[in-house]
């Protein structure tokens, strides 16, 4: 079983160059189950980052707590994968050395560790790419590398920051059928972060709306869509009729944000 | 000519070579032509002529022998001791703030002024040689090389964070790897750098060594063999700066996949 709790968490950026401090996050609660597909929707800038950063134990929260299991959160660790926006794979490592990156350190032996690597090569796809240098691989595949290397550590909860966010459409949705396909059947504990709605709503079992600066969480809405879901459910009623609904939540944010801008 | 146009690798061979053609040329000119003293200036052919009577006759390869050991002697030194400690400085914040003013200032002394001193402290034997290398290089070498690891992609050591990497992890497998190109060519840098110096220490107070043949030559005022000795000097930079290059494009293939 596993518990994400996140409670009364705020952060304030302190003031620099006499700019005023920033207020990225008010207090936050969220609870995340076992298994649990968790979206955050909301518009740039209003804290999402912040949010999963702090979950990660990159950030420090400037109230408040995380805690995984009971045990408060306190710096970054294996328990907890991250997948970045930016891509982030060691560039000096093949595919299947980044991948295997965690295990090595956990002092896991080379056979073990090869083997473990590539069933995660196979699983997103990479099959014949294992000693590919990162460079010698297109965006899409190196998210799905930075993927597979964060679930090869088996966390309790897998955290992604906008992962596809600079991916073009046609792979954006070959990723996120990928990513479910993996959740449909290994059942993680996921939080996914995202500014899309199609992809929030795709891809979630719970979709979180965030408002804007100073972010906060705004609404929570369960998707009940049922598993496995294919790339045709995007165009069901029941889809269409969330998306509307969301695209309203969203609509009013941003135009909060563009008024203060 | 357009600006930024490139050129084909066989259009850079030629355009190189001509240089030195041009060159040779000017200088048989001028020598050849009488418009330079002999005494000033020695043509091409004396040169040459010098240079196989140096090699052949007077043992200069002993004297290059010599110097390659003792530039390559310094430079290794400095490097087993620079590289750890830029290291440290980059990776440790409070190591860079407590090394950092002395090493900043330690690194505009300038080696050939430490000869006298360290010839009082070293002797003239091959130590003192060795020290001066050593001091022109180390300081140099630490500071790049702090410089370049504090400036690791932060996003890497975040993801290795989030990976379960220790902090003796970071440093091993991501600072340590991510800046081994960088420090590679610092060192090739620097040992450029060196070369220069092992000539000023081989001109004061030494009885072997491409330096301590120009000395000799120039009180006989012999300007083929000293001509000839900066010419193999620039030679010798130019290989090993071509070994060292091909060495680092062997060692970090992933920098050029
Ligand atoms: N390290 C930081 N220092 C100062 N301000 C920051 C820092 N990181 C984020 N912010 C500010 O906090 C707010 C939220 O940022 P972020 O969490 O990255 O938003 P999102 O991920 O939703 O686009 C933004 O206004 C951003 O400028
Ligand atoms: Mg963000």
């Amino acid at each position: 079983m596993t518990i994400l709790k996140v409670e009364q968490v705020s952060r304030t950026f302190p003031a620099r160059h006499g700019n005023a401090p920033t207020r990225a996050l008010e207090p936050t609660d969220l609870t995340i189950g076992n298994n649990d597909f968790v979206t955050i929707l909301g518009p740039s800038g209003c804290g999402k980052s912040t949010l999963l950063r702090i979950v990660a134990g990159l950030d420090r929260p400037t109230s408040g707590r995380v805690t995984l299991d009971g045990r408060e959160v306190t710096g970054p660790g294996a328990d907890r994968g991250m997948v970045f926006q930016s891509y982030t794979l060691f560039p000096w490592l093949t595919v299947r050395e980044n991948i295997a990156f965690g295990l090595r350190e956990r002092g896991v032996s080379e056979a073990e560790r090869n083997k473990i690597a590539d069933a995660f090569i196979r699983q997103v796809g990479l099959s014949g790419f294992e000693n590919h240098w990162p460079k010698q691989l297109s965006g899409g595949m190196q998210q799905r590398t930075a993927i597979a290397r964060a679930l090869a550590n088996d966390p309790k909860i897998l955290l992604l920051d906008e992962p596809f966010g600079a991916l073009d459409n046609q792979t954006r949705a070959l990723m996120q059928e990928m990513l479910l396909a993996i959740w449909e059947r290994d059942q993680k504990t996921v939080l996914f972060v995202t500014h899309d709605i199609e992809e929030a709503i795709f891809l979630g079992s719970r979709v979180i709306v965030m408002s804007a600066r100073p972010g906060r969480i705004k609404a929570e809405i369960n998707v009940d869509l049922p598993h496995p879901r294919s790339y045709k459910i995007k165009t069901t009623p029941e889809f269409v009729q969330l998306k509307e609904r969301l695209v309203e939540e969203i609509r009013t944010e941003a135009l909060k944000v563009a008024e203060h801008a | 000519m357009r600006p930024l146009d490139p050129v084909t690798s066989k259009q850079r061979l030629a355009y190189g070579l001509a240089f030195f053609v041009v060159f040779v040329a000017l200088w048989s000119w001028a020598t050849f032509g009488g418009h330079v003293s002999k005494v000033f200036l020695a043509n091409p052919l004396t040169m040459v002529q010098e240079g196989v009577d140096l090699i052949t006759k007077q043992g200069f390869l002993y004297d290059i022998g010599m110097t390659i050991w003792r530039v390559v002697g310094g430079f290794v030194l400095a490097a087993i001791i620079a590289v750890p400690l830029g290291l440290l400085m980059g990776a440790y914040k409070p190591v860079e703030a407590f090394l950092e003013p002395f090493v900043s200032f330690a690194r505009y002394l300038p080696a050939s002024a430490f000869i006298p001193l360290l010839i009082l402290w070293a002797g003239i034997g091959e130590l003192q040689k060795l020290l001066v290398i050593f001091i022109g290089s180390v300081f140099q070498v630490i500071l790049m090389v702090a410089v370049t690891v504090g400036a690791t992609r932060r996003d890497l050591v975040e993801a290795a964070y989030t990976l379960g990497a220790s902090d003796r992890g970071i440093i091993r497998r991501v600072l340590l790897p991510s800046s081994a190109p960088e420090i590679a060519e610092i060192l090739r840098l620097v040992l450029g750098w060196a070369w220069t110096y092992v000539i000023v220490a081989e001109l004061i107070g030494s009885s072997s060594g491409i330096g301590h043949m120009i000395t000799d030559s120039q009180a006989l005022l012999n300007t083929g063999q000293i001509i000839f000795g900066i010419i193999v000097i620039g030679l010798i930079g130019l290989l090993s700066d071509f070994m060292f290059k091909a060495f680092n494009a062997w060692l970090f293939p992933w920098r050029l996949a």
